[in-house]
């Protein structure tokens, strides 16, 4: 189960590495009843489901996983990357995992574990944004022939930029701003002033939260309207000057 | 413009020299006027046992501060203009010297008058002010790198209802603040617009 000694310490590297001893340290743990929450919250690995609340372990499972593909051909790496990328888009399927098995004449579970190893391998990349020589380093280690590796890395650099923006999804949820919408009225009367000239904005905010949209609406007067286009703006430019600038350039 | 029959006997008898001396007129003025521009808890009330209205009955006093108030709110509500206002009080008896003090009195309290009346019904939260806040997001436990502005915009909130007045706050991207303030900017154009129409 544990992988070989890893000789270079590329970044994947040592994380996987970290994670099959800690995992396998809460697995006995696990058997213990003392599985910690502590163990569960850092090395369990989100699956990515829609609902984004299924929780699932791989870390002891990602290296010797990723091991089973080396006895998989070529193109059989090519369609279980494919049922890795759609598993970080939609969440795992059992369904696939039996069709591929039939397929593929192996048991349904090795063909789940290897989707799990090549998702677990693809997430921590994009995760840590790794580059294409530190990414075919991490793989070197499997032991897979080089053009396996090519395809890894392929599937890497291709799905990099989706599997980071679903990562981004994660994030801890705080309402965060989606849109705006805007009417100018101008108030006459009411029940208890008649004649009146009021100028108003009326916004409705649309705020994102938990992926659920939420809106309230606000109003406003013309001179607060224009305060606030210019707070806002200066929050803008302030994002431009030197200090900010510095801070930028030197956070690499 | 009309006022209720209970009403018009008030400005009537407020309007009468024998039963209200031009202090005693001035002092009930003064009370309707200042118990609506004060809040509900310190609403002034006449100075019942006050040597000016000494013989006055009380319920009088009452009755007429009463229908000066009403009648004050009822010209603010309909904006009435110096002559009908005049032609009003006029047909309650009012002499020439008592329009003009109560024209005076109602002039200096119009405005306030105006915005009190203006607040009152359900409106939208006010959007008083604005606040923000910058950070330069670096990683989280799910994405390193990220390497990205991200603002929180506070908008504070004033409304006559108070469990409404909750200030809203939100995290916005650098793209996102710049389409908030893009969209803001449209309807103060439009705005300008419309004022030069």
């Amino acid at each position: 189960m544990r992988p070989e000694p890893l000789h270079a310490q590329t970044p994947v590297r040592r994380h996987v590495e970290a994670s099959v001893h800690e995992s396998e340290r809460c697995w006995k743990e696990d058997m213990n009843g003392g599985f910690s929450t502590r163990c569960r919250g850092q090395h369990l690995l989100v699956a990515l489901s829609p609902a984004r609340s299924v929780w699932y372990p791989v870390g002891t499972r990602a290296a010797h996983v990723c091991r089973t593909c080396a006895t998989l051909m070529l193109t059989l790496l090519e369609s279980l990357g494919r049922i890795a990328v759609e598993f970080l888009r939609k969440g795992s399927n059992p369904k696939v995992y039996e069709g591929a098995a039939r397929k593929l004449e192996v048991s349904s579970t090795t063909v789940q574990q290897a989707v799990e190893g090549l998702t677990y391998l693809l997430s921590e990349s994009s995760k840590l944004l790794i580059s294409d020589i530190d990414f075919q380093d991490s793989v070197l280690v499997l032991g897979f022939s080089e053009e396996l590796n090519k395809v890894l890395l392929q599937l890497y650099l291709e799905h990099r930029k989706e599997i980071r923006r679903i990562l981004s999804e994660l994030q801890p949820n705080l309402p965060h701003y989606h849109n705006l919408e805007w009417r100018l009225d101008v108030q006459l009367a009411s029940r208890s002033l008649r004649h009146q000239i009021k100028p108003t904005v009326t916004m409705k905010l649309h705020l994102e939260e938990n992926s659920e949209l939420k809106t309230s609406v606000l109003q406003t007067d013309p001179a607060t309207l224009i305060h606030m286009i210019q707070e806002l703006e200066q929050a803008l430019a302030e994002m431009k000057t030197n200090h900010c600038r510095r801070i930028v350039r030197n956070i690499k | 413009m009309e006022l209720s029959e209970d009403s018009l006997r008030g400005l009537q008898r407020l309007a009468d020299p024998a039963q209200f001396s031009p202090r005693a007129f001035g002092a009930v003025l003064r009370a309707a006027f200042l118990s609506l521009s004060l809040s509900p808890d310190q609403a002034a009330h006449p100075a019942v046992d006050d040597t000016v209205f000494q013989h006055i009955p009380p319920c009088h006093i009452k009755e007429c501060q009463a229908a000066a108030t009403m009648f004050i709110l009822e010209a603010v509500r309909n904006t009435i203009d110096r002559a009908a206002l005049s032609t009003f009080l006029e047909d309650c008896k009012f002499d020439k010297e008592r329009t003009e003090h109560f024209w005076t009195e109602y002039q200096k309290h119009r405005e306030s008058l105006e915005i009190l009346l203006e607040n009152i019904g359900r409106t939208p939260p006010h959007v008083s002010d604005v606040s923000w806040r910058l950070a330069y997001e670096i990683k989280t436990n799910q994405l390193y790198k990220t390497h990205r502005p991200s603002y929180l915009v506070k908008f504070n909130l004033e409304s006559p209802d108070t469990s409404q007045a909750k200030d809203i706050s939100f995290n916005c991207s650098m793209e996102q603040l710049q389409d908030l303030v893009g969209k803001l900017k449209d309807a103060a154009k439009g705005l300008e617009r419309t004022s030069q129409m």
